[in-house]
């Protein structure tokens, strides 16, 4: 994956689990075509070929962390799906079901219809049984790794362990064939967003294997697996059976698909900028690696490179448990002292980003920017205020350890970290540690082990709930969360909580606006860059978009032209 | 009876080195820092769920422990999970790989088709390449062809091969268009684009390591070259072309064979570098996806399978020495 999604494991998960899918763009490079919803507009016909370097492709709704608009997407629908607009815009759209999903008035319980008509590749039709059983499924220790946010919000969850051994899951109704009902521990505004994850398509449980599905699914999309060449090939054609009329989604242009695994990205740049035989039907899914980057930008190969606008927030978290920094003017010294240029510098240039000011990224729903004097200070900071804030504090002066990932990209961030703070007076040691090592140290264990660490964030959903919860609430710190600043502010959970439950949009993005403010006034992190990322396809492909969020191309949409 | 005492202290030997190895690499990857359940516990994790998966995968077990059903899943294979939904590693089990929810044996043997015909091929080649131009070099010592293959030779060893194989791919594949620059076609499917898709990464891994058998095949020809018994067989009316290939090559061959067939042991255990630059899915790019995902039992499996074929390698050595050289095989002392 990228430098940036390597340094947050939920990134690190999402490129995996969807084949290096995570990324980061906007659209506006393409030529303009109409609403994703129109699906007979594309052309229609030709052999896609899709270059990535994943060795597999992992099918089984239960086990991936698949966005809703990327390879699963294309043969397993869901209650709800992402609609993506050339104007960039990214809304929850019904797939399964006829709506969004209808919440009681207390937002605890939501209920969902299933469209008319809907059948499995086979014929059979879709319930809401098999809706729920594929929910079930998802809580099974046998199929473990997926994306589960709805494990800690329906009823009972928590201690619900799959229905190959733990019977039915009770805060799951399905009164009759095409109604499901999802009853939660408390409201959650944005559940839309999550029955639009793999868990919530449809599994039927008479055909289903837990050692066989995720290389033989039963689809419901536009497309079917039609077959897996082990670590070589996966090759997917177009299921009759899907109709789409009742598919807002997905526009089905390619009769065929075929994932060509395990490709260097080196060679996948080489041959998209050749673009010669299938190259010319291909894109690939990674981005596009930085030497390659200079290549492209000066050749014939320019037109055809996408680039994102600003994704996930890079930032610098500042361990507030750790001796001295939990004062919070040592740490807005720390902010000030950062140089964001020179960050930007190490990152790659302009091409990787925009300077970030806000915890909430651009691209989720109700985002505002805001003065608050420090992080919307100059890209190279303020040295002066800095040292003065360290003076005022009686900052004892001791050795830093900045935390990071052991590769060269992460590196040279790291010493342009450090050659900030020190013009302040600050001293860093950076400490290099392998990935999963890092991970350990920043994620499990009392958080002895650091003082700062750089890591990177994108959310799983277009929602700023999605940018803060998981790095923000007190209940994330330590046992595998992502509250690597350690930051725990009773006023703050409760403002997140408050927003978590509010099923207003509006009302919450405005919430979520206030958190971030408030969150950010105690400068647990320093916002650095929002990453931006770049992706090359072939002469013939058309519809190759990427929307604000997420910041990768959208596979359901990608057509060829004759 | 003597080769038979032979063989038994050469795979009693061999079980012994296993056992070691597994345990080793066991201990190793288990005292690693990382959590391999971490993985399993997926996004969001919570501290309970990070608790069940260790559970399920048994990593709250002591090592010792792990490692016993380990040892006992590659004879009597192993299933974890309830009756309803058991994920069966049948034996043998060389572990069971959760973040890919296959077992590892059936993964290695997925892949061991690709890294063996790379590395037969690339052999093969070599050998006859190498040993080919060790011969002519010292037959023809001193002249400038020997002198050629000699700058030749020191140019491959030194030659890193992610290198070559990427100016191969741009020379070949993109500016000439001559041969596919990524992918694997299995035998079955046509062995005509097998071999096609094979031709590039063979002619690299070829012409590195045959740059080392050529040098190795020069000096030892040179020196059976210069003793008695070829003076004497030159004596006896020999032709040269006899001498050379009966006599000399036949003793020259001894340490040849012994690098070879380690070489071919070690390459079996995956091309890492070969396959990742050919996009070839191959036991080497195995071993580097169980990293990149802290696929720990994956890993377990992979180096026990490598170290299973370089000490099978060795056994191979000492037989093949036997019947080059009668001296080793009845007990090593001289005649």
């Amino acid at each position: 994956m990228t430098t940036t999604s390597r340094t947050g494991r939920r990134a690190a998960l999402a490129g995996v689990a969807v084949a290096t899918t995570l990324a980061l763009t906007a659209c506006n490079a393409n030529a303009p075509e109409p609403a994703g919803g129109e699906t007979t507009a594309v052309q229609q016909g030709g052999e896609l070929h899709v270059l990535t370097s994943s060795t597999a492709i992992n099918w089984d709704p239960a086990t991936s962390q698949n966005l809703a608009i990327t390879t699963l997407g294309l043969v397993e629908r869901r209650l709800t799906s992402w609609r993506t607009d050339p104007d960039g815009t990214t809304e929850v759209v019904p797939d399964l079901a006829t709506d969004t999903g209808t919440p009681s008035d207390d937002g605890a319980t939501w209920t969902y219809t299933l469209k008319d008509g809907l059948t499995f590749e086979d014929g059979t039709p879709v319930t809401s049984a098999d809706v729920k059983y594929s929910v079930e499924r998802s809580f099974a220790p046998e199929l473990s790794g997926g994306l589960g946010y709805h494990k800690g919000l329906l009823e009972g969850g928590d201690d619900y362990t799959g229905p190959y051994d733990g019977g039915e899951l009770d805060s799951i109704e399905t009164p009759d064939d095409r109604t499901i009902v999802f009853h939660l521990d408390s409201a959650y505004g944005d559940w839309p967003w999550i029955v639009s994850m793999p868990a919530f398509g449809a599994v039927p449980e008479d055909q289903d294997d837990v050692e066989t599905y995720a290389t033989d699914p039963v689809a419901t999309g536009p497309y079917r697996v039609a077959e897996t060449v082990e670590g070589t090939s996966v090759t997917l054609e177009r299921n009759p059976e899907w109709d789409p009329e009742t598919d807002d989604a997905r526009a089905a242009g390619p009769d065929s698909i075929v994932f060509e695994l395990g490709q260097d990205e080196t060679v996948v740049a080489q041959r998209l900028i050749a673009d010669s035989g299938t190259d010319a039907s291909a894109f690939g899914a990674s981005f596009v690696p930085p030497a390659q980057l200079a290549q492209v930008q000066q050749g014939p190969a320019k037109d055809r490179l996408v680039t994102s606008g600003p994704g996930a927030l890079a930032y610098l978290a500042i361990n507030t448990e750790a001796e001295g920094l939990d004062d919070v003017d040592v740490r807005k010294a720390i902010s000030l002292a950062v140089d964001k240029n020179a960050y930007r510098v190490a990152a790659g240039g302009e091409i990787s980003g925009d300077f970030a000011t806000t915890l909430v990224t651009p691209g989720i729903p109700g985002r505002e920017e805001y003065s608050d004097g420090v992080n919307d200070a100059a890209p190279e900071g303020d040295v002066e205020r800095a040292e003065q804030l360290l003076e005022d504090a009686g900052w004892s002066g001791r050795e830093l350890r900045l935390v990071v990932q052991d590769d060269a990209p992460n590196l040279a961030r790291a010493q342009a970290i450090q050659q900030g703070l020190e013009r302040a007076g600050l001293t860093v040691k950076i400490v290099p540690q392998a990935a999963d090592v890092w991970t350990q140290t920043v994620t499990q264990g009392d958080g002895s082990g650091y003082d700062l660490t750089l890591s990177s964030w994108q959310p799983d959903f277009p929602s700023a709930n999605g940018n803060i919860q998981p790095l923000f609430h007190s209940s994330q710190v330590g046992g595998g969360g992502y509250n690597l600043a350690r930051y725990a502010d009773p006023e703050a959970d409760e403002l997140i909580e408050q927003a978590t439950q509010e099923t207003d949009a509006e009302q919450a993005a405005k919430l979520w606006v206030e958190a971030d403010k408030l969150i950010l006034g105690d400068a647990p992190v320093v916002p650095l860059i929002y990453t931006k990322n770049s992706f090359l396809h072939g002469s013939k492909v058309e519809n190759f978009r990427i929307p604000d969020f997420p910041a990768y191309p959208n596979y359901l949409q990608v057509s060829l032209s004759r | 009876m003597t080769l038979v005492r032979f063989l038994a202290t050469r795979l009693a030997t061999l079980a012994f080195v296993l056992l070691a190895v597994s345990f080793l690499t066991y201990a190793l990857f288990v005292l690693l820092p990382a959590d391999p359940a971490q993985l399993a516990c997926g996004r969001p994790c919570t501290p309970e769920r990070l608790e069940t998966a260790r559970a399920f995968m048994g990593l709250d077990k002591p090592v010792v422990e792990q490692w016993w059903d380990f040892l006992r899943g590659v004879f009597a294979g192993r299933t974890f999970g309830s009756a309803n939904a058991t994920l069966t590693c049948p034996s043998p089990c060389l572990g069971y790989s959760f973040v890919r929810n296959a077992p590892v044996t059936e993964l290695i043997l997925g892949r061991f088709p690709v890294t063996a015909s790379i590395a037969v091929g690339a052999a093969v080649l070599w050998l006859v390449v190498g040993v080919g131009a060790g011969v002519v070099a010292a037959v023809r010592r001193g002249t400038a062809l020997d002198r050629g293959l000699m700058i030749a030779a020191i140019t491959g060893v030194s030659a890193p091969s992610y290198l070559v194989g990427l100016l191969g791919i741009l020379l070949f594949g993109f500016t000439l268009d001559m041969v596919p620059v990524s992918g694997y076609v299995p035998f079955a499917t046509s062995p005509v684009d097998w071999a096609w898709h094979l031709v590039l990464p063979w002619t690299v891994l070829a012409l590195l390591s045959a740059a080392i058998y050529t040098r190795l095949t020069r000096s030892q020809m040179l020196e059976e070259l210069g003793s008695p018994y070829v003076r004497t067989a030159r004596a006896k009316g020999l032709s040269e072309r006899r001498v050379v290939t009966r006599h000399a090559l036949r003793n020259a061959a001894v340490p040849v064979v012994t690098l070879f067939a380690l070489d071919l042991g070690v390459l079996l255990g995956g091309t890492v570098i070969t396959e990742r630059v050919f996009s070839m899915p191959g036991l080497g790019a195995l071993l580097m996806e169980a990293v990149g995902a802290t696929d720990v039992p994956l890993l377990v499996g992979v180096t026990v399978f490598t170290a299973a074929l370089v000490v099978v390698a060795n056994l191979a050595v000492d037989v093949v020495h036997g019947a080059l050289d009668p001296r080793v095989r009845h007990g090593g002392s001289s005649r």
